[in-house]
């Protein structure tokens, strides 16, 4: 043994010398391999790699995208990235201004009366192929997105115009629509009904305008690429390299091109990963992201300056009013509400700046009549009492016959603020009632097919405005809205959906809303969470960003780069 | 010639004497053997010590660590371990509209707390809006100002977000009838003091009912040995009882398909011929299938319904996966142990196939088998923080290995205890499992018994 010792050190070593060897060898293989691909990226991909946050020389800012937008077809498109897109490359009848007021945009000027609505449009309004915008491009665009085959979920927004439903449903052929065009610059829409605030409507993508001519040659492939698409906007798409950019240049035959002061918007990026664009900012390459809590305090660490906005969106609980569920009793819903403390929730658990806690479905920024609906009719204050609660749940467990309350299945979606916010109530409500709530996490699709078959007691849900007006939300819970996914049903508040529904007089309007509140509280249809906002942060240099609540979420449209060439 | 005979007398008793041979080490059984020779292996023994105190851990942690892992506090979210935990009594928090104005410019209305801070600051003549700016770092000339918190036309704020024990600076910009922003602003800096009220005191049973403490006294909260985890949870709790669920997948799984995989394999080997190769197609048919699908189809098939807990599936998935690994294995060293010689000898001598089985066959594949659960259970543990991180495990509030990695890596940046605890236990049981099952295969391995 005492022999081996020299020699079985001397195989070590000559082992321990080989294996450095070949792991030397095999770092250098990594670090040509990753040279030669990024080398072979460079080569394939666009020139974003070394693209700039702003390119004064150009003109050029660079964004990044959440996701690529499925399609750009606005007669059927939903999702809030396609959004963005289309409200920086396409123009409706009106739009809405800096300031958030509507303004006049392929129309000139137009009028509102409660059996119809007539828009003036622009002369010299144009198509990025030069050829003339007119009313009858709007009118086929309306009648494609009514039209049953092409089952646009955002269909029902087109219901205010005459017979649009009926169309929706196949019950009239699509020349049924009551839409007229006395000349190629008049467009005259007959009403449903009286509707305060169609002009609003129009605003929304749904209502672009689409070229036939144009539509047909595509041949169903409408809005798929950056060529299946002609522009009434500020800016064409040059390039859509798919999963990768989109390429925005201006575009010279929109009608206030002179306003657009940005050559090129370049969205190089498409991640929705929160720490990606936050490094992205933070090397300058790109001009804007927003912030999620965790890198917050990295953005107060580099001294940027942040902004703040509601996005718009209210989030709540909802109940499953339908016979079968325990959550119908009013005295269990009562007692959840005196348990839930939605400050506690909002300002010590999610923690998420900008979050304002829950009182009402109507959230904060919403006109009334002069001033702030929510100012006009305050929202009912909060009350937490954990005595009464269990008061309300012993008389919930007599009236349903009960010693104790079934376990209750909280449907919630499968993402990280879904799942705090679930836990906070899983918890909350088993130490403050005793209840067992059994968390049900569903992936977004999945949920809402739950939502619309029952499959839940409560339900974490949330509702982002269609049009500005406070009736996008206001008839969420009308007893045959198919968004009333817990089939609440009652005549009160069905009765005054109806009359905010048909009344043109704001002040009846507002106070059906302001009963609509006050009936949603004291019935507990839902329990209000909060009212979502947003941080973000903008290039420096970078000025006229807006950020918006209906619509292009982020509008670059007004953007340009301060000390720049214009 | 005298004939020479062999005479009876010429023969005598040899006298008993000791034993000729004298075994001079004591008679060691193969486990014996391989006891010593594990007790050798440094490592093996260290991973030995580590797996025991795992499951001390697991057992015998939760009754003398009796916390419970759901309990929420939201006052002590996301707190590192060894953080500050004296709080003062204040009293309860009501609405506040502004008022009590005992100082001019922008100060705090009352001192600040964790509870609430109240600003206050004279009006600007020009302005129609103040917003109000948080931050943790001084402002330099850059104007970072931080994160804005709020709008108002009022001048009074009362600032309620995510407030922590440490300096802030807040400062208000008025803004001008257009919404630009002003020039001038005022900044205020601050220290918060760490608060409590009375009926957060009773609720952490700080007070007993009845018990009443004057303004102003001071409490220890409760000690949470390596912090809370993101809704004030106790991390050292949600380890012992995340343990649990990682152990009993841990063991119980490979213990199950090793056993099955034992009997298979020994079935397929023994018998060997048509037999075997029925057995042992079958087996490759079943690596062929891919687990994840399975797990994903069992919890479907045996409707685990939503919130319910994917552990069972995922128990049924590994075994009914995983065994044709230990089957291959074993049918091979049946195989061989089958053609020695010792076995046709005792054949010969008139043995039964019950006596071969388990006088040699199974005693000589013992050490195969032992290491093969040995490779397993990390692998198993591993799968189910693997299974859980993705959300397929667990459900809330039930605690695992894995799902708390999973929420942990949200906060890595600024929380990241919150990851390092839960990773940290999983490789440590990985690791020790490893080496022991390392150790054991060095000790067990016939082979290496007579190298002395």
């Amino acid at each position: 043994m005492a022999e081996a010792q020299p020699t079985e050190d001397a195989f070590a070593r000559s082992a321990g010398r080989q294996l450095l060897l070949l792991g030397l060898a095999a770092v250098a293989f990594l670090i040509v391999l990753m040279l030669a691909l990024q080398a072979l990226a460079s080569m394939v991909g666009s020139s974003n790699t070394s693209a700039q946050a702003l390119d004064p020389a150009t003109n050029t800012i660079t964004i990044a995208l959440r996701e690529e937008p499925p399609q750009l077809n606005t007669t059927i498109t939903t999702d809030a990235v396609s959004g963005i897109v289309l409200g920086h490359t396409m123009e409706g009848l009106l739009r809405m201004s800096m300031d958030d007021r509507l303004e006049p945009a392929i129309a000139h000027s137009w009028e509102v009366k409660p059996t119809h609505a007539t828009f003036w449009l622009r002369d010299n309004a144009r198509w990025s192929d030069g050829s003339p915008i007119t009313a009858a491009d709007f009118v086929f665009a309306w009648k494609t997105a009514l039209d049953p085959a092409n089952a646009s979920q955002y269909a029902f927004l087109l219901f205010h115009i005459r017979n649009g439903e009926a169309i929706n449903k196949g019950e009239l052929p699509t020349s049924e629509l009551g839409v007229r065009t006395p000349d190629p610059h008049t467009l005259i829409v007959e009403l449903e009904r009286p509707i305060a605030f169609f002009d609003k409507m129009v605003t929304f993508p749904t209502y672009l305008p689409v070229q036939e001519k144009f539509y047909l040659q595509t041949d169903g492939r409408f809005g798929a690429d950056a060529e299946e698409l002609l522009y009434s906007g500020p800016f064409n798409i040059t390039s859509w390299v798919h999963g990768a950019s989109l390429m925005l240049e201006k575009n010279p035959n929109y009608w206030d091109h002179e306003r657009i002061r940005l050559d090129r918007i370049n969205f190089g990026y498409i991640t929705s990963d929160a720490t990606a664009t936050l490094n992205f900012f933070k090397d300058d390459k790109i001009a804007y992201t927003t912030l999620e809590a965790e890198n917050l305090d990295n953005a107060l660490e580099n001294r940027w300056q942040i902004k703040r906005e509601q996005d718009g969106t209210v989030f709540y609980i909802e109940f499953n009013h339908r016979d079968t569920r325990v959550t119908r009793n009013w005295n269990l819903r009562r007692a959840m509400q005196l348990s839930l403390d939605m400050d506690e929730l909002v300002y010590k658990v999610t923690k998420k700046p900008g979050y304002i806690p829950g009182r009402s479905l109507f959230p904060g920024w919403l006109m009334g009549v002069n001033d702030y609906l929510r100012k006009e009719y305050p929202a009912p204050e909060q009350v937490i009492d954990f005595e009464a609660a269990q008061q309300h749940l012993e008389l919930a467990k007599q009236e349903l016959g009960v010693t104790e309350i079934p376990e209750i299945v909280l449907l919630t979606g499968d993402n990280p603020v879904s799942n705090i916010q679930s836990e906070w109530v899983q918890a909350t409500l088993k130490k403050r009632l005793g209840l067992d709530i059994k968390i049900d996490k569903q992936i977004f699709k999945q949920r809402l097919a739950k939502m619309t078959t029952g499959e839940f007691d409560m339900v974490l849900a949330g509702w982002g405005p269609d049009y500005d007006d406070p009736l996008t939300f206001g008839d969420l819970f009308a007893s045959w809205n198919l968004n009333n996914r817990g089939q609440y049903d009652s005549p009160e508040m069905d009765s005054y959906i109806r009359q905010a529904q048909n009344s043109v007089v704001p002040e009846e309007r507002m106070a059906a809303f302001g009963a609509i509140q006050q009936l949603i509280y004291d019935d507990i249809v839902i329990l209000p969470q909060y009212e979502r906002g947003v941080t973000y942060v903008v290039h420096p240099e970078l000025a006229g960003v807006k950020r918006r609540v209906i619509g292009s979420e982020v509008d670059f449209t007004n953007a340009y780069i301060v000390g720049g060439g214009d | 010639m005298a004939e020479s005979t062999a005479q009876a007398n010429q023969f005598a008793p040899l006298e008993t004497t000791e034993a000729v041979q004298t075994i001079s080490r004591p008679s060691l059984s193969y486990w014996q053997d391989a006891w010593i020779r594990l007790k050798a292996n440094g490592r093996a023994i260290f991973s030995l010590y580590l797996v025991i105190g795992l499951v001390g851990f697991t057992l015998a942690g939760p009754v003398i660590w009796n916390v419970d892992p759901a309990a929420q506090d939201v006052d002590q979210i996301s707190l590192p371990p060894g953080a500050a935990r004296v709080v003062t009594l204040v009293p309860e928090s009501s609405s506040w509209a502004g008022g009590s104005a005992t100082g001019s410019g922008l100060h705090f209305a009352e001192p600040p707390t964790t509870q609430h801070v109240r600003l206050a600051w004279d009006a600007v003549p020009a302005a129609a809006e103040y917003r109000v700016y948080r931050t943790t770092y001084s402002i330099g000339p850059e104007r970072a100002l931080g994160l804005p918190l709020f709008e108002t036309t009022e001048t009074y704020f009362e600032d309620l977000l995510d407030l922590r024990p440490r300096n802030y600076f807040y400062s208000v910009v008025p803004i001008d009838t257009t919404g630009q922003e002003m020039d001038t602003f005022e900044t205020i800096e601050g220290t918060l003091e760490r608060v409590i009220t009375e009926s957060e005191a009773r609720d952490r049973g700080l007070l007993l009912p009845g018990e009443t403490a004057p303004m102003g006294t001071t409490y220890t909260l409760k000690w949470h040995p390596l912090g809370t985890d993101y809704l004030g949870r106790d991390m050292l709790a949600r380890l012992m009882h995340g343990a649990r669920v990682s152990l009993f997948i841990g063991f119980l799984a490979p213990i199950l398909y090793v056993l099955f995989g034992v009997v298979y394999g020994s079935t397929a080997g023994f018998i060997g011929g048509a037999t075997d190769q029925v057995l042992m197609r079958f087996a490759d048919f079943v690596v062929a299938l891919p687990f994840l699908l399975f797990m994903i189809l069992f919890k479907v098939v045996f409707a685990v319904g939503p919130g319910e807990s994917g552990i069972m599936p995922m128990l049924l998935a590994m075994v009914l996966l995983l065994w044709p690994a230990t089957a291959r294995l074993v049918r091979g060293q049946i195989l061989q142990i089958r053609e020695e010689g010792y076995i046709s000898a005792s054949r010969l001598l008139g043995a039964g196939t019950g006596y071969l089985v388990l006088r040699h066959m199974i005693p000589n594949t013992m050490g195969v088998i032992l290491v093969t659960i040995t490779f397993a259970v990390p692998s198993a543990i591993f799968t189910e923080a693997f299974l859980s991180f993705i959300g397929m495990g667990v459900a809330p509030p039930t605690p695992s290995w894995g799902s708390m990695c999973n929420e942990g890596i949200k906060t890595m940046l600024t929380t990241p205890h919150e990851l390092i605890f839960p990773a940290l236990f999983i490789s440590i049981t990985v690791l020790a499992f490893n080496l022991l099952g390392d150790g054991l295969r060095d000790a067990l391995d016939a082979r290496m018994r007579n190298r002395e």
